[in-house]
C-alpha cells in the first residue's frame, strides 16, 4: 500500500491533453451509434412501452387496475414516486454540494449524474399526475383564479411536493443547462455538419467563452449551487413530510427528513455508480471517470447507507422507548408481520451488504460494487415500499387491517419508468457531451497558471 | 483579406495559461480598456489580471429571493386567511410554519431563474450569434484548447500597427485581424425576429383561444362543468313530471319552525298573555318595528292616518274604545293571524318582536288617553304644564 | 517522501490566556458552589447545562478532526491542532460529569423510584432509565470518546517527529471507526442527560438536533481562536483569507442544518398536534419562556444566516469572530432553552436567577486552562503531516 497522502490524486487521469478531453467526449456526439446502441436502446424502449400500454390501461379502465385497497389507498404510486425522486437527488449533490466542499473530482461526473436528475425527477413526476386516475383534469389543481374563491391547501404536504417537485426540475435543468452552454459553444466550433452547427448555435446561445462572461458565470455557477443545496434537501424533506405529518405509527415520526434525504443520495449515487459503470467503459471514459471517482462515491454509499441504518435504529429505539404500544407493533410487525419478507430484504440491502465497502479492494472492484449498488437500489425502493405499505395495513385498528398485494400494472408501470430514464440517459449519450468538457478541462493537468498569488476572489 | 471590411479587433492566441495571464496583465497595463480575453474554460487568477470587478449578479438573486419569499407569503396569506379561510387541523388561519416551504420552494425558484435569466440577457447580452467573433479561426482554437486575447476597435488607443507589434511581443501562436460580419444588422428589426414575435404571438392566442374556448367544453375536460348532478332550473328524467326542482316533502317545516296553535280562531286571548315587561329597552324594540311594519297602515301614532287614509277599506285607529280593550294576547293574535285585510306579520316579525310592538301599542294607547294621574305624573316629571 | 521544512518554531500562546482562564475557573467555581447552596435543584440544571456545552466543544471537535481524515480535506490541516487541543477537555469529562451522577435525583424524574411504580411509561422505559444502566453507558461513551481522543491526537503528535504516513492512514482508520461511535454515542448522551429530564417525550431526531448545534458550537470555538491567533501571527505563513473562507462556509452550512434539524422537529410535533409531543413544545410556550424560543430563531438562525451570508463576509475576521462569540452564546442558549424547562418550578415561565449566568464562566475557565495546558504540550501546527503542504498552498 504505497499511498502518497502529500500528493493529491489528479482528478483526470493518464495526463490528457485538452485536445484529447474534447476528443473522446465529443466522439459519441460525432460518430453513429452501433449496434449494442441499439441493441440497449431496443430494450430500454420496450420496458418504456410495456409501461405506457398498462399505463393506457389504467387510464382507461381505472385505477381499480392497481393493487390499492382500503386501508393501503397508497402502494406503488407513491413508493415509486419517492423512489424516483430519491435517485435524483445525487445529481444534485454532486453538482451543487461537492462543488460548494470545492471537491474536484466531482468534474468527470457532475454532467452526467445531473442528466440523471432531470430524467429522474421526470420519471417521479408521472407518478403523481397519474395517480388519480384522471390526469387530465390536473390543470384544475393549480391555484387558478375562479369565483368560488377555491384555493389549494397550502397547509398540506402534498401541494409542498408540488412546488417542490417542479422547483427542483426547473432548477436542476436551469443548472445543467447552464453547465452545457460553453460544451454546446465548443461543439458548435467543432463541428462540420450544418444543421447541427445551427442547433448547437442555438443552445448555445452565441456563447463566446469570453472571461468578462466567465466572472459572472461563475458566480452564477456558485449561487445556483448554493441555491440548489438546501433545495436538494428540501425537496426530500417534502417528499418526507407527506409522511411525517400524519399521526400514523411508523410514518409520524421526526427523523424522516434527515433520513429521507440520506436514503436520497444512498440510492442516487447508488444509480450514478450503477449507469457509471456502464458509460465509462461504452465511451472510452476511464481516464475522465476513475477508479478514484467510483471509490469516492463507494464511500459515499457507505457512509449514507450507514446514516439510514442509524435511522432505523433510532426509529426502533424510541419506538420502545416512547411506550406508545401502536408505534411499538409497527416495528415488531415490520419485522415479524405479514411483510417481513420486504423488510428483511431492506435491511440487508441498505445495511448489511454496503458495510463490504469498509474494505478498499471491493470499493475498487467493478464487478463487486455493480452488485452492492444494485442491492442498495433494491433495498430503497423495498423502504418505500415497507414504510408506506406496512404502516397503512395494519394500522390502529385492527378491524380494518388488510394485506396489500400489488397486480401486473403495478409491476409494469414501475418496468415502464425504468424503460422511460435508461431510453432517456441512452439518447442523452449520443446527443450531448456526457462530461462537462469546460470543467474537466479546467482541472486537467497544466490547465491553471502556475504563478497565482494570493486570494482570488471569484 | 478584404480591405474595406471594417476592423472589429485583433486578437492573438496562446498555448499555455500562463502565457495568457501574462498578455492580459500587460494589456491591462498599457492602459486598453476595450478588451478580452477568450479561454476555454475560467483560468484562475483571470480576473485580477484584467482588473474585473467582482460580478453584481449577487443583487439580482437577493432582490429576486427575497421578492420569491414576499409574493408566495402574501399570497398564502391571501387565499388562506382572507379570502376563503377554513379551520385546516385545528390551526391558525395564517399557519405560518405550513406556509414556510411553499415560501422557501418560490424563493429558490425565484431567485435561480431570474439570476440566470438577467445573466443571460442583460450580463451577457445573450443570445448572440452574430458576434464578429463567431466562425473565426481565433473562436475555433479558443473554444478547444489554445488561450486568446482581443483588443477591441473601439478602444481609444486603438491602431492597427501599434496593437499588432504590441501583441507579437508577447509571443503569441498566431495574430488573426477580426472583421465585422458583412450585412449589416440591426438586430431588432431583422425580418427572422419578427417572424418569431409574429409566431409566438398567434401561437400563445390562438393557443389560449382554443383552449379556454374549445378545449376546455369537449369531453374529458368538460367534466367539471357537466355534471351529472341536478342543478337548479333544469329539466331531470328522473320525475315523471320533468321537473328537476322539486317541492318538499308533505309535514316539512323550516328549520327553526314553532307551529302557532290558534291560527284562525279569532279569539285566543284567554290563553295568551305578554311574558315580556314594558321595559326602556322593549318599548323601544317595539317602537322600532311598529314604524318599520304597522305604520305604514296604521300611522306612526295609531291614529290609522298614514298614506293609505282614502283606500278602501280605511286602516283602522288603534285608539277606538275597542282597540284599547283588546287584551295583549289578541293583538298579538291579530299580528301574527292577519284580521280582514291585514295580512299575517309572523312571517316577518319574530314573537319576541310581536309581543315588543304590542308593549309599545299600549304605550301610544295610553298617551292618546292619559288619565289625570298620568298627567300630573308627567308634568312632575318633566316640569311641564299641560293638563287635559 | 520529501517533506518540506516549515520553519516551524514554538511560541507559546500569549500569557494571558491561562491568566484569564484561571481567572474565570475560579470565579466561576465559587459563584456555583454558592449558587448550589442557594437553590440546589436549579444550579443542578445549570451545571448540566454547562457540562453539556463543554461535551459539544469537546465532542465536536473531535468529530471534525475525524471528518477531515475521512474527507482527505488538506484546508483544514494547517489548524487541525485547535481541534485537537479543545478535544482534550473530553477525558476531564470523567470528573466533571460526576456532579450530574451524584445529583442525579434533582435532574430525572426516572430516578426516583417511587415516581417510577406509579408511572405506567417510566415503568416501561425502565430497563434503559435506570440509575445503574445510566451511569454505566456515561461512563463508556466518556472513555470510548477519550480513547479515540488519546490515540488520534497521539498518532498525529508523533507524526510530528516521524513524518511517517503510516500515522496518517491509522488515523483514517481510527476516523472511520470513530463516526458510527461518535454518531451513537451522541445521540444517547443527548437522550440521557437532556430528552430523558422529561421522559414522557420522544423525539427520533433528538441526536441529529444536538449534533447539529454540536458541529456549529465547536465549528465556532476553532473559528474564534483561529482568527485571534492569526491576527496574531501564529499561523503566519500557512494560512490565508481562502482557510477563513472555508471555516466560514462550514459555519454557514451549519447554521443552515441546525435550523433546518429544529425547524424538521418542530413543523411534525406542530403539524399532527398530538398531546403527547406536543407538551414539549407547549412548556416552551409558557411565560417568559416565549422569548426564548423566538429569541432561539432569531439569535442562532436569522443573525448567522445574513451576517454569513455574502462571500467576503465569510473571510472577514472581524466578522468572524464576532460571530464565532455570537455563535457560542447560541449554542449555549439553544442547551439551556432544551434543559431549564425542563425543571418543575420553571415549567409555567421562566423566571430569572443571577444562578443562570455563572456556570458558563466556570465552564469557559476550564475550557481554556485545558486547552491552554494541551497547547503547551504540542506544536501548533502538525509539521509532520503530509497533507500540510497542500493546506498551506490551499486556494479556492
Amino acid at each position: 500500500m504505497s499511498i502518497d497522502y502529500s500528493q493529491e490524486a489528479p482528478t483526470v487521469a493518464g495526463r490528457l491533453t485538452l485536445a484529447q478531453i474534447e476528443e473522446l467526449v465529443a466522439r459519441p456526439m460525432d460518430t453513429k451509434p452501433n449496434k449494442k446502441y441499439f441493441i440497449a436502446l431496443s430494450i430500454s424502449v420496450s420496458l418504456l412501452l410495456i409501461g405506457a400500454t398498462f399505463l393506457a390501461f389504467s387510464l382507461y379502465y381505472g385505477t381499480g387496475l392497481w393493487g390499492n385497497n382500503q386501508p393501503v389507498g397508497w402502494a406503488f404510486p407513491i413508493v415509486n414516486f419517492v423512489f424516483w425522486v430519491g435517485i435524483g437527488h445525487a445529481g444534485t449533490l454532486i453538482s451543487a454540494i461537492l462543488f460548494l466542499l470545492r471537491q474536484r473530482w466531482r468534474t468527470g461526473i457532475a454532467r452526467f449524474a445531473e442528466a440523471m436528475t432531470i430524467f429522474a425527477v421526470m420519471c417521479a413526476g408521472i407518478f403523481p399526475i397519474i395517480h388519480t386516475g384522471r390526469p387530465w383534469l390536473a390543470g384544475y389543481l393549480t391555484p387558478y383564479p375562479n369565483q368560488h374563491a377555491l384555493w389549494v391547501n397550502f397547509t398540506s404536504p402534498l401541494v409542498w411536493d408540488v412546488f417542490a417537485v417542479s422547483t427542483y426540475f426547473t432548477v436542476s435543468f436551469v443548472f445543467w443547462y447552464v453547465g452545457l452552454i460553453p460544451d454546446f459553444a465548443t461543439m458548435r466550433d467543432r463541428t462540420a455538419s450544418k444543421l447541427k452547427k445551427t442547433i448547437y448555435s442555438v443552445f448555445s446561445l452565441g456563447w463566446r467563452h469570453s472571461n468578462r462572461h466567465w466572472t459572472h458565470y461563475e458566480k452564477s455557477y456558485i449561487l445556483l449551487a448554493g441555491f440548489a443545496t438546501p433545495l436538494v434537501l428540501s425537496v426530500h424533506t417534502i417528499v418526507s413530510f407527506d409522511f411525517a405529518v400524519s399521526i400514523l405509527p411508523g410514518w409520524h415520526t421526526t427523523i424522516f427528513p434527515p433520513y429521507f434525504v440520506a436514503g436520497a443520495i444512498f440510492s442516487g449515487f447508488a444509480m450514478v455508480v450503477t449507469v457509471l459503470v456502464f458509460v465509462r467503459k461504452i465511451f472510452d471514459l476511464q481516464h475522465i471517470i476513475t477508479l478514484d471517482h467510483l471509490e469516492k462515491m463507494n464511500k459515499v454509499i457507505l457512509l449514507t447507507g450507514m446514516l439510514v441504518g442509524y435511522a432505523y435504529a433510532m426509529e426502533f429505539f424510541i419506538a420502545w422507548y416512547s411506550g406508545v404500544q401502536a408505534e411499538q407493533f409497527v416495528f415488531i410487525n415490520r419485522a415479524f408481520g405479514p411483510y417481513a419478507w420486504a423488510y428483511w430484504i431492506m435491511v440487508s440491502c441498505n445495511v448489511i451488504f454496503p458495510q463490504f465497502f469498509w474494505f478498499k479492494k471491493i470499493r475498487r472492484s467493478i464487478p463487486a460494487m455493480m452488485v452492492i449498488v444494485i442491492l442498495v437500489n433494491v433495498g430503497m425502493w423495498f423502504e418505500r415500499f415497507v414504510i408506506t405499505v406496512t404502516s397503512l395495513s395494519r394500522d390502529f385498528l385492527p378491524s380494518s387491517w388488510a394485506y396489500y398485494k400489488p397486480t401486473i400494472v403495478d409491476f409494469g408501470i414501475l418496468l415502464g419508468s425504468f424503460g422511460l430514464f435508461f431510453t432517456l440517459v441512452i439518447l442523452f449519450t449520443k446527443s450531448l457531451p456526457v462530461v462537462s468538457i469546460s470543467e474537466v478541462k479546467a482541472v486537467a493537468d497544466g490547465a491553471q497558471p502556475t504563478h497565482h498569488g494570493g486570494a482570488d476572489h471569484e | 483579406m478584404n480591405s474595406n471590411k471594417k476592423i472589429f479587433g485583433i486578437a492573438a492566441t496562446f498555448k499555455t495559461p500562463d502565457e495568457i495571464i501574462n498578455a492580459a496583465k500587460k494589456v491591462t497595463n498599457s492602459g486598453y480598456v476595450e478588451f478580452d480575453v477568450n479561454t476555454p474554460y475560467p483560468v484562475h487568477g483571470m480576473d485580477s489580471a484584467m482588473k474585473i470587478k467582482p460580478s453584481k449578479l449577487g443583487f439580482v438573486t437577493l432582490v429576486t429571493g427575497l421578492s420569491g419569499a414576499a409574493i408566495a407569503l402574501l399570497f398564502m396569506y391571501w387565499t388562506m386567511s382572507v379570502d376563503y379561510p377554513l379551520v385546516i387541523g385545528g390551526k391558525p388561519f395564517f399557519a405560518l410554519p405550513a406556509f414556510i416551504p411553499v415560501t422557501f420552494e418560490l424563493t429558490v425558484l425565484l431567485a435561480t431563474v431570474s439570476t440566470v435569466i438577467a445573466m443571460i440577457a442583460l450580463f451577457f447580452r445573450l443570445p448572440d450569434n452574430k458576434h464578429p467573433l463567431h466562425d473565426t479561426e481565433y473562436m475555433k482554437s479558443v473554444s478547444a484548447d489554445k488561450y486568446g486575447i482581443v483588443i477591441e476597435s473601439t478602444d481609444a488607443k486603438f491602431d492597427e500597427a501599434a496593437i499588432t507589434d504590441f501583441l507579437k511581443k508577447l509571443n503569441p501562436l498566431k495574430i488573426e485581424i477580426i472583421y465585422y460580419p458583412e450585412e449589416e444588422a440591426y438586430p431588432i428589426f431583422q425580418p427572422k425576429f419578427i417572424m418569431l414575435l409574429v409566431v409566438i404571438t398567434l401561437v400563445v392566442s390562438g393557443g389560449t383561444y382554443l383552449m379556454l374556448n374549445k378545449l376546455l367544453y369537449i369531453t374529458p375536460f368538460n367534466w367539471m362543468m357537466e355534471q351529472d348532478k341536478l342543478n337548479p332550473q333544469h329539466s331531470s328524467e328522473l320525475f315523471s313530471d320533468g321537473y328537476g326542482m322539486r317541492t318538499p316533502v308533505e309535514g316539512t317545516v323550516a328549520k327553526g319552525f314553532i307551529p302557532y296553535p290558534y291560527m284562525g280562531q279569532t279569539n285566543p286571548t284567554d290563553v295568551l298573555s305578554n311574558p315580556f315587561l314594558p321595559t326602556k329597552g322593549n318599548i323601544e324594540l317595539g317602537k322600532g318595528k311598529y314604524f318599520t311594519y304597522c305604520s305604514t297602515c296604521h300611522g306612526y301614532f295609531a291614529d290609522g292616518d298614514s298614506r293609505l287614509r282614502g283606500q278602501f277599506p280605511n286602516p283602522p285607529t288603534l285608539h277606538s274604545k275597542r282597540a284599547r280593550e283588546f287584551s295583549d294576547g289578541m293583538i298579538y293574535h291579530i299580528i301574527t293571524n292577519g284580521q280582514n285585510v291585514m295580512p299575517s306579520y309572523a312571517s316577518q316579525i319574530t314573537r319576541e318582536e310581536r309581543w315588543a310592538i304590542v308593549n309599545y301599542v299600549r304605550v301610544l294607547q295610553r298617551a292618546k288617553n292619559a288619565s289625570e294621574s298620568d298627567l300630573i305624573e308627567m308634568n312632575k316629571e318633566t316640569g311641564s304644564n299641560v293638563t287635559n | 517522501m520529501s517533506q518540506t521544512d516549515f520553519h516551524y518554531q514554538k511560541k507559546d500562546l500569549p500569557a494571558g490566556l491561562s491568566k484569564i482562564g484561571l481567572i474565570l475557573f475560579v470565579v466561576g467555581t465559587v459563584l456555583s458552589l454558592l449558587a448550589f447552596f442557594v437553590d440546589q435543584e436549579r444550579a443542578v440544571f445549570n451545571y448540566l447545562v454547562t457540562y453539556m456545552m463543554i461535551v459539544s466543544i469537546g465532542l465536536g471537535s473531535l468529530f471534525l478532526i475525524a471528518l477531515e481524515y475521512i474527507a482527505g480535506a488538506d484546508w483544514s490541516t494547517p489548524i487541525r491542532r485547535i481541534p485537537e487541543f479543545f478535544a482534550g477537555v473530553l477525558p476531564v469529562l470523567l470528573i466533571l460529569v460526576i456532579p450530574l451522577l451524584v445529583f442525579n435525583h434533582d435532574l430525572f424524574h426516572w430516578a426516583h423510584e417511587e415516581a417510577v411504580v406509579e408511572d405506567k411509561i417510566l415503568k416501561g422505559k425502565a430497563p434503559y432509565l435506570n440509575v445503574t444502566f445510566f451511569v454505566i453507558r456515561t461512563f463508556v461513551f466518556i472513555a470510548l470518546w477519550s480513547l479515540f481522543y488519546f490515540v488520534m491526537t497521539r498518532n498525529s503528535r508523533k507524526q510530528d517527529q516521524s513524518k511517517d504516513q503510516m500515522l496518517t492512514k491509522k488515523n483514517i482508520r481510527l476516523a472511520a471507526v470513530f463516526i458510527p461511535v461518535f454518531a451513537l454515542s451522541l445521540t444517547f448522551t443527548a437522550i440521557d442527560f437532556m430528552m430523558s429530564l422529561e421522559p414522557h417525550w420522544f423525539s427520533t431526531i433528538f441526536g441529529v438536533y444536538f449534533f447539529g448545534g454540536t458541529v456549529v458550537a465547536a465549528l465556532a470555538a476553532i473559528t474564534l481562536v483561529v482568527v485571534k491567533l492569526k491576527e496574531k501571527g501564529y499561523f503566519n505563513p500557512w494560512m490565508n483569507d481562502d482557510h477563513l473562507f472555508s471555516l466560514g462556509a462550514l459555519l454557514f452550512a451549519f447554521i443552515n442544518f441546525w435550523a433546518y434539524i429544529a425547524f424538521s422537529q418542530f413543523i411534525l410535533i406542530w403539524y399532527a398536534d398530538l398531546p403527547e409531543e406536543t407538551f414539549w413544545f407547549l412548556t416552551r410556550w409558557n411565560g417568559g419562556w416565549v422569548y426564548f424560543s423566538l429569541g432561539l430563531i432569531f439569535i442562532h438562525f436569522l443573525v448567522p444566516y445574513f451576517a454569513l451570508l455574502t462571500q467576503p463576509s465569510k473571510m472577514n475576521p472581524k466578522r468572524l469572530k464576532f460571530i464565532a462569540v455570537w455563535l457560542l452564546f447560541a449554542h449555549l442558549f439553544d442547551l439551556f432553552w432544551l434543559i431549564m424547562p425542563n425543571m418543575g418550578s420553571m415549567k409555567s415561565g421562566y423566571v430569572f436567577s443571577w444562578i443562570d449566568l455563572v456556570f458558563p464562566i466556570a465552564g469557559i475557565g476550564i475550557v481554556i486552562l485545558i486547552f491552554n495546558y494541551r497547547a503547551k504540550k504540542d506544536n501548533l501546527i502538525p509539521i509532520g503531516d503530509p497533507k500540510l503542504k497542500r493546506g498551506i498552498d490551499f486556494h479556492l
